[in-house]
């Protein structure tokens, strides 16, 4: 069998050489196609892994959603009609509006805009929700985008008179 | 034609099909994960959304591996 030209250059087979550059020329494909299926292969592991967090994340926000409860935002005499009034629910870092559109019509977002996460306000003249930013428009009923780039509507939370009381809860979450 | 010539280019056709077939399942498996975060970000998606996302991605993945493994088998014995 004759020496390749390595081979032919070291004069043996046990050279230093051989163990820093194991490789052959030969070989040298084949190791190039199987690091690069293994590059496929691990990019698909990483996308079950991104799905995975993904999913977990989505399942955590139920959770957390269902866990919170109830909170009593304001009295009903301390919100006109057309007025709004802001808060934080369910923690301290989630801002949110409450609106009175009607004499016993309430309606309560979350203050992000569902873009990118600006707070949006209540123009009274319009009826509707404006995002400042990037000129988002919201329904002021339900929430759901009117215009500007916003595809998703507003995160709408449950609104519940009791007693003169007005009360939030998560819309997936248990009512009192 | 010699009868390895034939074999090889036969072996060479069915690699091309596996190869394709593994990225037709990463851009699957890319499409399920922007579902899941689709779904992550709206409150009102079923949450079966993001399961069977995951579902399939975990299954798209073994997919992938087992055809890696065949690919490599195969070439190595050709």
């Amino acid at each position: 069998m004759p020496l390749d030209h390595n081979e032919r250059q070291s004069g043996r087979d046990g050279a230093r050489w051989r163990q820093d550059f194991p490789i052959q020329s030969g070989e040298a494909s084949y190791a190039a196609r199987r690091e690069f299926t293994k590059f496929l292969g691990l990019t698909s592991t990483a996308f079950v892994f991104g799905t995975l967090i993904a999913a977990g994340r989505s399942i955590w926000k139920r959770w957390a959603a269902a866990s919170h409860a109830p909170r009593a935002v304001a009295r009903v005499a301390e919100v006109d009609v057309g007025a709004y009034k802001l808060f934080r629910y369910p923690t301290d870092g989630d801002p949110c509006i409450l609106l009175r559109l009607g004499p016993s019509a309430f309606a309560a977002f979350n203050q992000n805009c569902s873009h990118l996460a600006c707070p949006v306000h209540f123009d009274t003249e319009a009826g509707h929700l404006l995002c400042p930013c990037h000129a988002g428009v919201f329904d002021a009923s339900d929430g759901r985008p009117l215009a500007g780039p916003p595809r998703r509507g507003l995160d709408a939370l449950r609104v519940d008179v009791r007693n003169g009381t007005i009360w939030v809860s998560d819309p997936g979450g248990a009512s009192t | 034609m010699s009868p390895q010539r034939r074999l090889r280019d036969r072996i060479s056709v069915v690699l091309h099909m596996a190869m394709t077939f593994v990225i037709t399942i990463l851009l699957a498996q890319l499409w399920l994960f922007t579902a899941s975060l689709e779904a992550m970000e709206d409150p009102d998606a079923p949450l079966g959304v993001g399961l069977a996302a995951l579902a399939v991605s975990l299954a798209g993945c073994a997919a992938v591996w087992w055809l890696i493994r065949v690919f490599l088998r195969t070439e190595s014995g050709s």
